[in-house]
């Protein structure tokens, strides 16, 4: 009669559980992919799009952009490079604009990746500042981004033709 | 394009390329400004480089204070980052372009706050807080006043998130046994679609076209 009544009792909390859990639901096949990537971070989400950083073990920090309507990543020719280290990305809705804060010679640095056309523009930072993670509106107009300047935590906007 | 190849020639590298436009930058001072950054551009990759207009983050009227984690709406309209409130880090949610700050009804007396996320008209703000001796993350449903809490397995804990613009479903950078790993969640079963004017009508913002 114990044991029954235990079964009952994990069973209600069970369900109470799932009721909470209740419309958040795995994305099985892309987390599957992301699995296969090692360590990720620094997610930056479209709808059909996904923006992160990833580490294979014993691989070097890379930006990867994948694709969610085929669960698979997308080239990023000339962003990733042996000298840069990605710390912060940001996808716009169109996966076509990439905003990246990389090291690079011990300096961090703001660039702007456009996808079709594989060019990555430098975006300075006016005030001198070191910027340390961005925001891209999904839209592609605006950048917000995360600086350190004059011992101050700031955020410095951009505005994109 | 080898990726080893270094993107600027030094002289240019060691000299910025595309100088912001600060809004304050008399017309004038464009104007002979604007052949060079052509020529330079064109010089580089053509259309590639666009020049970008600077604006300051807008003032929160309590002077020049540390800001962090920025996240825009979709459309760019709203800006979340965190400030400190009496020594504790808190989202703050604002116009952009006006600096007019927005109430935010769930999230008080859960601080730290962390890495808030937007949808396309700023309906949802998701953001990492605490919650008892655990990080959680929350939707805040603006147009309803709803809180949407997200339960994890036990031993997952969220350090970052992103939401997807139309709110349908959201990325969660997750610390489990040790190392960083992302996993996506829909959730297409809990909030309804924040999409931009002209797709559907959704809190937050304009008024649909048809």
């Amino acid at each position: 009669m114990r044991a029954l009544k235990r079964v009952a009792t994990a069973s209600t909390a069970g369900l109470l559980l799932m009721g909470c859990q209740g419309g958040l639901q795995p994305v099985l096949g892309l987390n599957q992919q992301l699995s296969q990537l090692g360590e990720s971070q620094s997610p930056s989400l479209a709808s059909d799009w996904l923006a992160l950083i990833a580490t294979r073990p014993g691989g070097r920090a890379q930006v990867q952009l994948i694709d969610r309507r085929r669960n698979a990543p997308v080239p990023l020719l000339g962003l990733n490079r042996p000298d840069s280290l990605p710390i912060s990305v940001a996808v716009d809705q169109r996966g076509e604009l990439l905003a990246v804060v990389r090291l690079r010679d011990d300096r961090s640095e703001l660039v702007l990746y456009r996808r079709s056309i594989q060019v990555s523009q430098p975006v300075p930072i006016e005030p001198a500042a070191v910027p340390s993670r961005v925001s891209i509106s999904a839209d592609g107009r605006v950048l917000a981004v995360e600086v350190s300047r004059s011992g101050l935590w700031q955020v410095d906007l951009l505005e994109l033709p | 394009m080898p990726s080893s190849a270094p993107f600027l020639p030094p002289a240019a590298a060691a000299d910025p390329v595309i100088p912001h436009r600060a809004t304050t930058v008399p017309v004038s001072t464009t104007k002979r400004l604007l052949p060079v950054a052509c020529l330079l551009g064109l010089a580089l990759s053509s259309c590639a480089l666009m020049p970008l207009r600077r604006q300051p983050a807008a003032p929160t009227g309590l002077g020049a204070e540390s800001r962090q984690q920025p996240a825009l709406s979709g459309d760019g309209r709203l800006l979340a980052s965190l400030v400190e409130r009496a020594g504790r880090t808190t989202v703050l949610l604002q116009e952009r372009q006006s600096g007019r700050v927005l109430p935010l009804r769930h999230l008080r007396n859960r601080q730290p706050h962390s890495s808030p996320s937007l949808s396309w008209n700023g309906r949802y703000l998701a953001v990492v807080v605490q919650q008892g001796g655990r990080r959680q993350a929350v939707i805040e449903d603006r147009a309803t006043g709803q809180q949407h809490p997200l339960f994890l397995p036990a031993g997952q804990e969220p350090q970052q998130l992103s939401l997807a613009p139309d709110g349908q479903s959201i990325a969660l950078e997750l610390i489990q046994a040790g190392s960083q790993r992302l996993q996506l969640f829909s959730l297409s079963g809990m909030l309804e679609p924040d999409r931009p004017p002209g797709l559907r009508e959704s809190g937050g913002g304009p008024s649909a076209q048809p």
